[in-house]
């Protein structure tokens, strides 16, 4: 019962007209960047990180998941009007979805990706609010060298679940840890890495790197690719309501959809992205007729649109319970709660219940509203995907410019994100995935944290990490990711489960 | 490396061609961060595993990606059929590079002096520089709206103090 008294207080929380309008601004914000291509969720997030700091940390949160399972709706109605994944996490949504559109079954398509994500939506909330207060239990129990070891496991995991080239994420994880150690050791006082610049001094906010980075790299990464055609479907949508024979089709396929998503939204590395593909994968191989798959099946639609939903939602499990990002944008919702000053770890349930559960009951109340949102209002969208990106870049750079100036009002904050502007061009140029460096940013210095009282504790031995059981078997199931990772035939199986488009 | 290079069909005393590889310019860049960073720290006071300095974590972390860059290197240069930076068909860049940079340059030594009206106007008239296709008419009215739009949510909306017109 003391489930249903927290959530009681969670839509206490979430059901106030102000988060209420909060929820609504992150889901319509989302399901419109989730539409327009070359604008994703990790640039939105980054580039309202410094508003949050305007507003209560619950409203922020509030909004910034909004816009993060908002895109995952938004995604899929560019996929499948378009052909052209709005988010990376509707690629696969692709395949079968314009395909049922160029049949003249645009609507259908719509709305079984719609339905599946509220069902998904739905189902993963509920998840987080079962199985989150017993994980903040255990993480509870935690203490330093667990939990160094628990964030070097995440780390290597997101790396192994992520795609691209195994070896550079690992480097670029330890360059993004390099970077959060950028200004004032707490231990000694002593200064790192500042180049004698007075504002890395306070270290480099996490707003600044996530918005040179993704926001401005990605601006020059888009600029340097000739403009992509865009053929909207032309056809009136006349007919939204699935046929009897889809909805027979659709609901077993989302159900496995929002399964495979849920458990793979809460490993590190997951998410939406991986989700939808793993479910697509599944849909394809327990298919009695798998020959239609790319002709417009549409389980092809439910599984990965359910999926990518859940995963996108689950995802949130490890970071309000234990403080560990799985993906990108988890470690920028870490940076908006250390905005106002909140450490992110298992104490946070605990400390602000309202907080988390407002958080929680948020995500029912915004998936509910995204089903208003999408389905009627689908013709609003369609016509946005009309505007030019040659219109679009030049607000999403003046809104990265103004969004880094206002962390701190200062204008050497806009300056280096211009410079990781470009850095980020480079990294993309080279294949070097930027989202395992965010990740190792954002651990950097908790790691270094940990690791230095681990060392305390065991009077400057290393041992402690494989006498204390917990955190040798974390440790373990590290190493046995990265070796497993470096089979070859393990490594064909990934690159495979990636190219399904 | 210039071993490898002169095994090549065609020799020469230095292949040019396997310096333009992803890998090879990820695994220099790598390293190069990784020296740097290792010259910087150099006199960190490095301290016991005991009682860590300032500089115990920073040099792990620099030789572990020195290591890294290195293996990347190695990988690159012995891959048959490596990814080149000018295979995937872009057109040139130095044009978003330069201009979306510099539009971030000029707002930001701009925003505190001249305000937040024509910053925004510097920014666009810059910005728009780097993609193709966008007319001087169609700039004046992105520019006009995205001033109208951002004097309405910064200001008026968040009530942020930023400086709106130039301070005389």
């Amino acid at each position: 019962m003391e489930l249903l008294a927290n959530l009681a207080l969670g839509f206490g929380v979430a059901l106030t007209p102000v988060n209420l309008g909060f929820a609504f601004v992150g889901v319509l914000v989302g399901t419109l960047i989730g539409v327009l291509p070359g604008i994703g969720p990790i640039t939105t997030i980054a580039m309202l990180l410094p508003l949050t700091f305007h507003l209560e940390p619950v409203s922020g949160l509030i909004m910034l998941a909004g816009i993060f399972y908002g895109a995952q709706y938004g995604g899929s109605t560019t996929a499948i009007l378009v052909n052209l994944p709005g988010e990376t996490s509707a690629v696969v949504t692709c395949i079968d979805g314009h395909q049922m559109a160029r049949r003249g079954r645009a609507g259908a398509a719509l709305a079984v990706a719609a339905l599946g994500s509220f069902f998904a939506g739905s189902i993963a909330t509920a998840l987080i609010a079962t199985f989150a207060p017993p994980l903040a239990l255990v993480g509870q129990s935690f203490g330093a060298p667990e939990y160094f070891s628990l964030m070097a496991l995440g780390l290597i995991a997101a790396v192994v679940l992520a795609h691209g080239s195994v070896i550079k994420a690992v480097a670029m994880i330890i360059l993004g840890l390099l970077i959060g150690l950028i200004g004032t050791d707490g231990n000694t006082g002593g200064t790192r890495f500042t180049f004698g610049i007075i504002e890395l001094v306070d270290g480099i906010d996490v707003a600044t790197l996530a918005i040179g980075i993704f926001g401005v790299g990605e601006i020059i990464t888009n600029l340097t690719q000739p403009p992509e055609q865009r053929s909207v479907i032309a056809q009136k949508i006349t007919r939204l309501w699935p046929t009897r024979e889809d909805f027979r089709r659709a609901w077993p396929a989302v159900l496995r959809g929002t399964g495979i998503g849920s458990i793979l939204g809460v490993l590190p590395g997951g998410g939406a992205t991986l989700s939808s593909f793993a479910a697509y994968a599944l849909e394809k191989k327990v298919s009695r007729h798998p020959t239609q798959f790319g002709r417009g099946a549409v389980e092809g639609v439910a599984g990965p649109e359910s999926a990518n939903n859940a995963g996108a939602q689950t995802s949130f499990i490890p970071m309000l319970t234990l403080g560990i990002p799985g993906n990108a944008v988890m470690a920028l919702m870490i940076g908006a709660l250390m905005i106002h000053g909140i450490q992110p770890g298992p104490q946070i349930m605990s400390e602000r219940p309202a907080m988390f559960w407002g958080m929680i009951a948020s995500m029912w109340i915004g998936n509910a509203m995204l089903l208003v949102i999408n389905l009627p209002l689908i013709g609003i969208w369609v016509q946005l995907l009309k505007v030019p990106y040659r219109f679009l870049y030049l607000s999403i750079l003046l809104f990265c410019a103004i969004g880094v100036y206002t962390v701190n009002n200062s204008s050497a904050a806009v300056l280096l994100a211009a410079f990781f502007g470009v850095l980020g061009y480079v990294f993309m140029r080279l294949q070097c995935e930027p989202a395992p460096m965010i990740l190792g940013f954002v651990l950097g210095p908790l790691m270094e944290e940990n690791l230095r009282r681990a060392m305390r504790i065991s009077g400057g031995d290393p041992m402690i990490f494989i006498n204390r059981p917990i955190s040798f078997g974390l440790l373990v199931a590290a190493g046995l990711l990265l070796t497993l990772v470096a089979l070859p035939t393990i490594r064909s199986r990934r690159d495979e489960a990636f190219q399904e488009s | 490396m210039s071993d490898r290079a002169s095994k090549r069909p065609i020799p020469g005393p230095l292949d040019w061609g396997l310096l333009a590889r992803k890998d090879v310019l990820a695994g220099l860049m790598f390293m190069a961060v990784a020296v740097l960073g290792l010259v910087i720290s150099n006199n960190y006071p490095i301290g016991t595993a005991l009682r860590m300095g300032t500089g115990y974590v920073p040099r792990l972390l620099c030789w572990l990606l020195l290591a890294l860059g290195a293996v990347i290197l190695l990988q690159g240069l012995r891959e048959a059929r490596a990814q080149t930076i000018s295979q995937n068909g872009s057109l040139p860049a130095w044009r978003p590079v330069i201009f979306v940079t510099a539009g971030m340059v000029i707002f930001a030594l701009t925003i505190e002096r001249l305000g937040l009206v024509v910053a925004i106007l510097l920014l666009t008239g810059i910005g728009a520089v780097a993609a193709r296709g966008l007319r001087p008419f169609e700039t004046a009215i992105a520019a006009l709206v995205l001033v109208i739009l951002s004097w309405a949510i910064f200001i008026v909306g968040l009530g942020l103090t930023i400086p709106v017109w130039p301070d005389w």
